[in-house]
């Protein structure tokens, strides 16, 4: 039981910080291709063009290997759990 | 509100202290004396400086717990300055399972059996290092929970924390990246909400300042005619 408990807790806490991070990663990456247009477009431009241009690199985004690195937030813990066991009871 | 605002950043900082305090692992160079084993008694509040190898234990009353007697030399500052002087330790020796504090220990029996392999007397030391965490406090019979045991040359081997180290990086890391996330949050989605609102209160206002405008006007028109 004392096992399930920290599987279901674990998990719940790691997709939590998964989602966080994903939002935040997201968050920049928006930010950055806003930035990008303004600088390749100085002074007044079209909006849509914008939204457009930073729709088009949020698509980029989501289909490229940045976001699925986020899953290593589920992995890193399983292994220094796994690394911590094995340290602790091997003599 | 300055001085709450101390007094609770302070209480905080102290919670946080004691916690790790008492869960992160530190060494002790010590030598055994001898190991045993008695009956304790876990029903009252105590009880949270025990234990909870298995969920039977959660509800048991009292169980057999196993000890290991030590001599250990003393140090100041949390084990970074050592000294020339020894006490007395007893370290309680139980598995802490899959439940806090996260040392996922399960070689209890192993440990002990170490432990009795490690025993010297003081003619002939046997010196050895004892990872735990915890603390001995002989009013209320906490003991510190034995968690590994590797014998050493002598007295005065130099321990590098490792663990400690690896775990303050990570923390240090955690804080600044939640501020780096707060920082986000706030300049992508709560200053745009102030500031839409802020640019419909300004927009009320010079509504109201070009009405007021207007009949100042109008009745400047009455009071230039003279």
């Amino acid at each position: 039981m004392g096992f399930v408990r920290l599987i279901v807790f674990g998990f719940v806490g790691l997709s939590i910080l998964y989602l966080v991070i994903s939002i935040y990663s997201r968050s920049l990456r928006r930010e950055k291709l806003e930035k990008e247009f303004d600088a390749d477009h100085p002074g007044h431009v079209d909006p849509d063009a914008r939204d457009a241009y930073v729709e088009q690199g949020i698509v980029a985004y989501n289909s490229s290997i940045r976001p699925k690195l986020i899953a290593l937030v589920y992995v890193v813990p399983t292994i220094v759990i796994a690394a911590i066991i094995y340290m602790i009871n091997e003599t | 509100m300055h001085r709450i605002k101390i007094a609770f950043r302070v209480i905080v900082f102290l919670f946080m202290w004691v916690v790790l305090h008492y869960a992160l692992p530190q060494h002790d160079i010590v030598r055994v004396v001898n190991t045993y084993q008695e009956r304790q008694d876990l029903n009252d509040w105590t009880r949270i400086f025990w234990a909870r190898p298995d969920d039977q234990s959660a509800t048991i009353i009292n169980r057999d717990v196993q000890f290991i007697q030590t001599v250990k030399k003393k140090t100041f500052l949390l084990g970074f300055v050592q000294r020339d002087v020894t006490e007395v330790m007893v370290y309680r020796n139980e598995d802490t399972g899959w439940s806090w504090p996260f040392y996922f220990k399960f070689d209890t029996a192993s440990l002990q059996t170490e432990a009795d392999d490690l025993r010297s007397t003081p003619e002939s030391p046997k010196w050895a290092v004892i990872t735990h965490y915890g603390w001995r406090n002989e009013y209320i019979s906490a003991f510190p929970n034995a968690i590994a045991i590797r014998p050493v040359a002598g007295p005065d081997v130099t321990i590098i924390p490792w663990f400690n180290i690896f775990f303050f990086v990570v923390l240090m890391g955690a804080i600044v990246f939640v501020r780096a996330l707060w920082q986000q949050f706030r300049e992508r989605t709560v200053d745009p909400l102030i500031d839409s609102a802020g640019h419909r209160v300004d927009e009320v206002q010079a509504g109201v300042a070009e009405r007021r405008g207007r009949m100042t006007r109008w009745m400047d028109t009455w009071r230039n005619k003279k």
